[in-house]
């Protein structure tokens, strides 16, 4: 899988994940604080802050596995900084970053606009609701209410990492800073101004 | 008191904390993972030398969230039937759902427990490197991330300036956090056109120094795998199976 990336994207998709790891540690000890006070629910609403980095580099390398490795690096950059959530962080990454792999993988590679990002947020969110559901035992909660969850997670994939990732790669396009990367090529190949 | 934990080899250590957190989400009462977790507070103990004060700093938050768990649990709890022993916010609680709960709870405090043991006693670098030696990580990815993490302290001063700078040019943080956490666009942009540019040179400077990424045999840092390991990661096995068998016997 990594024959075809050249090392400036590795470099890129591994520093994003050091910039994200840090964002996603924030979030996670503001997440937990909230968590004590209103149980699992709290993380819900805002887990799409986690798939952010997937779906941005993918918007910008646009090679497969560009979702997956920043996620799973993201969850690395996390436990190495001594994050308290540890090694399982970096099981959780790789199942969230191939939700959204797998969501770009559906469509070819193909596509990446607005729509294919927002499936990615949801796959994201649903992968890793079903991994929750195993090892954080949501199976010992009221259905209706892991309903709820789920439903939260989704919408929130779909917005905040959907919405975020394609906002966040929009911006960066406009500094300039993306010229030799995939998201300035259009599909002709030619460079984008 | 040994360093032993310290010099566990990292990947060994790492799948022995994957296997024995997927193990436990197949429990239920709340003797297995309240008997791991004494187990793991034990080991670590005697065979680790770890700031307790730092730990019980990390720790913390856990706790808070493993109380959200208690109480979300008692009164959200899926309907397992069993003998109503009590009642909590108007709701009644059974026995069942009493032992779900304080599970869920030693589950959260077991898993938090493990992590730290392995982020307390592991080395950044020689994670990786292990990484790469034993689990076949593709050395451009494994040497990638490490080039990374040499940026945290980069990224961390630039920071710093980006916000001065906008506060000299009169941007106005917002005074309620929300503010602030929608503020934080206003930093990430500048922040990811900075690393996009880092990225950019410091792998055309690794290419120009002749690295490939080929993957290869021979290492100038060997992380060693010994016996050691393998008897460390026996110990966890045994902790692991011994919590397991004795919960149910006691559930």
């Amino acid at each position: 899988m990594m024959k075809s990336w050249k090392m400036k994207e590795i470099v890129l998709m591994s520093l994003f994940g050091v910039v994200f790891g840090i964002v996603y540690l924030i979030f996670v000890h503001l997440g937990n604080i909230w968590a004590g006070l209103i149980g699992p629910l709290a993380y819900e609403w805002m887990f799409g802050i986690w798939f952010i980095v997937s779906i941005l580099c993918m918007a910008i390398i646009r090679k497969p596995g560009a979702a997956f490795l920043p996620e799973a690096l993201a969850a690395v950059i996390e436990v190495l900084l001594g994050n308290g959530a540890g090694p399982r962080l970096i099981l959780s990454g790789m199942i969230q970053g191939l939700g959204a792999e797998a969501a770009f993988a559906a469509t070819g590679y193909r596509r990446f606009n607005l729509p294919v990002m927002m499936l990615a947020g949801a796959g994201s969110a649903l992968f890793s609701f079903v991994y929750g559901y195993f090892v954080s035992g949501y199976s010992a909660l009221d259905p209706k209410f892991v309903l709820l969850m789920l439903t939260l997670r989704v919408m929130s994939g779909m917005i905040i990492a959907g919405v975020g990732g394609k906002y966040l790669a929009d911006g960066l396009l406009a500094t300039g800073a993306l010229r030799g990367y995939a998201i300035s090529r259009t599909d002709k190949g030619e460079a984008r101004v | 008191m040994s360093r032993l934990l310290h010099e566990m080899n990292p990947s060994v250590k790492f799948l022995v904390v994957i296997v024995s957190m997927l193990t436990m989400a197949f429990f239920f009462n709340p003797w297995t993972p309240l008997l791991f977790w004494l187990g793991l507070l034990i080991v670590q103990l005697l065979l680790s030398r770890v700031n307790w004060k730092l730990w019980a700093l990390m720790m913390l938050p856990f706790g808070l969230g493993a109380i959200g768990y208690l109480w979300t649990t008692l009164v959200f709890g899926a309907d397992t039937g069993g003998d109503v022993i009590g009642s909590f916010l108007g709701i009644e609680v059974t026995d069942e759902q009493w032992a779900r709960a304080w599970s869920l709870t030693f589950r959260v405090l077991s898993f938090s427990s493990l992590s730290l043991l392995f982020a307390l006693t592991t080395d950044p670098v020689t994670f990786i490197m292990s990484l790469m030696q034993q689990l076949r990580v593709p050395p451009k990815l494994a040497y990638g991330t490490m080039v990374s993490y040499q940026f945290l302290p980069v990224l961390k001063d630039e920071l710093v300036q980006i916000r001065q700078a906008q506060r000299l040019r009169g941007v106005d943080e917002g005074k309620h956090w929300w503010q602030r956490v929608l503020g934080m666009r206003r930093l990430l942009i500048p922040m990811l056109a900075g690393a996009v540019r880092k990225a950019e040179r410091a792998a055309f400077a690794m290419e120009a120094r002749g690295f490939t990424g080929e993957p290869r045999s021979e290492f100038y840092r060997p992380v060693k795998l010994g016996a050691r390991d393998w008897a460390l990661g026996g110990l966890f096995a045994l902790l692991l199976t011994g919590s397991c068998v004795a919960g149910v016997m006691l559930g």
